[in-house]
């Protein structure tokens, strides 16, 4: 016991997670996130059109809705521009930060010593294009899960490797 | 008393009593439309037609409860240590529970099973967010040595564990009751936001039907204005005015006893034994490693009387937020002494409050747009527009921006986040005052957000994931919640402890 200190900490030297440079994603995830957006507007587009071509009182409508539509689709273009830049992540030593969104930015950090389980997602259009998306879950339910998009297939498999080991080694430590 | 559990063993045998009115119950809830046209033309049809058919429902949902009772069977399997349950009438299912898995074990009694005198042991895993075993008839002492012999193992596996040799001396003590004074109290002096809801929506729905009655019968000029003046008609608005707060003052008492009464909570094994209930009886046990949020809530009245909330969440499978909330588990009518004797056990101490953040007044304006701004702006759109009858419910403007303008304000002024050495507390409430208490290590995930607008002021909020329920702060100093968030980041990953 004699060796036992407890100096006060220094709150204002701890290391901060805003001032880490975050990782981008791939350039090839925009693809992904414009095929999303456009499987979606095709979707709207096709039963809006279907809609105003058999239902004949809102038929002289139409130059309101494709106006409407078009406004809409623009929007939406501009803001995964932005989410798209505003996109990164960030491993340190103990911890993962990934930060997301466009209208409001948010950062989400989840210790290691927190992750009830790890595990590697491959969209379709993704799989082709050589990405994955690496899902790292917590006992904090759904919306505390970080899942990092745009990777590389091979680098999410590696820190999927590296985030199991921490993981494992930290509840041997627990087992102790 | 030590009882068998290693062969299979049906339920107590009254407890087909408990099987038939459940089956009933279900099928009832599920064929109700039926039952209401039935019931609607029950005049036309035959008499002795309708006999029998709700008899042979009777006879089948009998013998359905009786198959169910008779293919119901349990036991211990000590070689493998697994708790089996085997049951279905067409479809047989096996259930086996590996005992180590097993979280809680809840005895409880509904009114129906208080009557024939069993009980009904839940069996709560840490796999699935459902209560997946329960056992609906059995005796107390039956269910009191299975409970026992269930949570058993687990002093087993972790027999080198400290809290485990404490285990071994299962004696109870008796730790806190709730007097009936106190729950007296609680009472009347709870669920006063949702009380002046629903006065608010009796007055609205009393006044149209009045206007209804008045445009339907075709009075061109009121008749009753020669008899109904001025004040006649305030005598009789406050007249029903005290009525309704005097009705919803004795419903809010009554539910209060029903559901509380004769709390008493025990000490055993390092955990808390809680049961409650007049009709019901709820027990339910807590272990303080298990316990994520400890709120403590109470208002004015409350404040005068001494006597507070405390609810506890515990960490749950279950993902929804609300789900979480209403898992939480709520003692009533705690004195000052009373709750820190909770809080101590619970967190290990009475968290002390510091020097607290305040949010930025900008909180006033988002909450001002929120919840003024917008309706209004949607209320006088419709109403000039679309329907115009909606600007009779004019008169009702003044008293919903009172309430909404003095929630807003108290909201604010109440609204702290303190941060100690040990605990996150969170005070919150406009009537209400809660203090949330969070011991960082408890932390699953952090997370910050800003909108554009924010950046520029600095403002910004912050949400704490644990396995319980989460805890948001809004509107405050950005700079200053990084600060937090670095300080509670380099306390979860710095830590031995484990959240649970």
């Amino acid at each position: 016991m004699d060796n036992f200190i407890n100096e006060p900490i220094d709150t204002s030297s701890l290391p901060r997670f805003e001032e880490v440079k975050l990782n981008p994603l791939k350039p090839a995830y925009y693809k992904v996130m414009l095929f999303n957006i456009a499987v979606r507007y095709l979707i709207i587009g096709i039963a809006g059109g279907c809609a105003f071509y058999f239902i004949e009182d809102i038929t002289r409508y139409w130059y309101i809705a494709l106006l409407l539509f078009v406004i809409a689709l623009v929007f939406t273009l501009f803001i995964s521009r932005i989410s798209f830049k505003n996109k990164g992540y960030v491993f340190r030593t103990h911890d993962v930060i990934y930060r997301s969104g466009a209208i409001a930015i948010s950062t989400v950090i989840v210790p290691y010593n927190r992750v009830q389980h790890v595990a590697l997602h491959e969209g379709w259009l993704s799989r082709r294009l050589g990405l994955a998306r690496v899902e790292i879950f917590t006992a904090g339910g759904d919306s505390s899960d970080v899942k990092i998009p745009g990777l590389d297939k091979e680098h999410a498999e590696s820190i999927k490797q590296l985030l199991m080991g921490k993981v494992l080694n930290i509840q041997e430590q627990h087992e102790e | 008393m030590k009882s068998d559990f290693s062969s299979p063993q049906r339920q107590s045998l009254v407890g087909v009593v408990v099987m038939f009115g459940d089956t009933l119950q279900s099928t009832l809830r599920s064929l109700w439309p039926f039952l209401l046209v039935w019931a609607f033309r029950i005049n036309q049809m035959n008499r002795l037609y309708v006999v029998t058919v709700i008899g042979a429902a009777l006879i089948l949902t009998a013998v359905i409860a009786y198959l169910k009772f008779y293919n119901f069977t349990f036991f211990l399997d000590e070689e493998n240590e697994e708790f089996v349950i085997r049951k279905g009438i067409l479809n047989k299912s096996r259930i086996a529970i590996p005992l180590d898995k097993i979280q809680q074990v809840n005895i409880n009694q509904s009114l129906i099973q208080k009557f024939i005198g069993v009980h009904s042991l839940e069996v709560d895993t840490a796999g699935s967010s459902k209560k997946e075993v329960t056992i609906k008839a059995i005796t107390h002492d039956l269910a009191l040595s299975l409970k026992e012999r269930l949570l058993d193992s687990e002093k087993k596996n972790s027999e080198n564990d400290e809290v485990a040799a404490s285990r071994n001396t299962n004696k109870a003590y008796p730790f806190i009751s709730i007097s009936f004074a106190s729950l007296l109290k609680t009472g009347i002096t709870s669920n006063y936001a949702r009380s002046f809801a629903l006065l608010f929506a009796f007055v609205i729905t009393v006044y149209q039907n009045i206007e209804d009655y008045f445009e339907g019968e075709g009075y061109e000029n009121d008749p009753l204005d020669e008899y109904v003046n001025g004040e006649v008609l305030f005598k009789f608005a406050a007249f029903i005015a005290i009525a309704i707060i005097v009705l919803t003052l004795l419903v809010n008492l009554s539910r209060t006893i029903l559901k509380y009464f004769g709390y008493t909570i025990t000490l055993q094994n390092k955990s808390l034994l809680l049961s409650y209930g007049l009709l019901n009886t709820k027990n339910t046990i807590i272990r303080p490693e298990k316990v994520q949020i400890v709120a403590v809530g109470r208002n004015y009245f409350q404040k005068k009387m001494d006597i507070q909330d405390v609810r506890i969440s515990q960490a749950s499978n279950n993902d929804d937020a609300k789900e979480q909330q209403k898992e939480a588990i709520e003692i009533p009518g705690c004195s000052e002494v009373e709750k820190n004797e909770l809080l101590t056990f619970l967190l290990g101490q009475v968290p002390e409050k510091g020097e607290g953040l305040k949010p930025n007044i900008r909180k006033i304006i988002l909450n001002t747009v929120r919840f003024i701004i917008i309706p209004l702006a949607l209320y006088f759109v419709f109403a000039i527009w679309f329907y115009n009858e909606l600007f009779e419910y004019i008169i009702f403007l003044p008293l919903y921006l009172a309430f909404i303008i003095s929630m807003i304000y108290f909201g604010y002024r109440n609204s702290r986040l303190y941060s100690t050495k040990d605990f996150i507390i969170k005070q919150s409430g406009a009537w209400d005052v809660d203090n949330e208490f969070l011991a960082p290590h408890k932390i699953q995930a952090v997370r910050l957000t800003q909108y554009f607008w924010q950046k520029k002021a600095n403002l910004g909020a912050i949400k704490l994931y644990t396995a319980g329920g989460n805890l948001t702060f809004n509107v405050a100093d950005y700079s200053r919640l990084k600060e937090l968030a670095n300080y509670w980041l380099y306390n979860v990953e710095t830590t031995d402890k484990n959240w649970m």
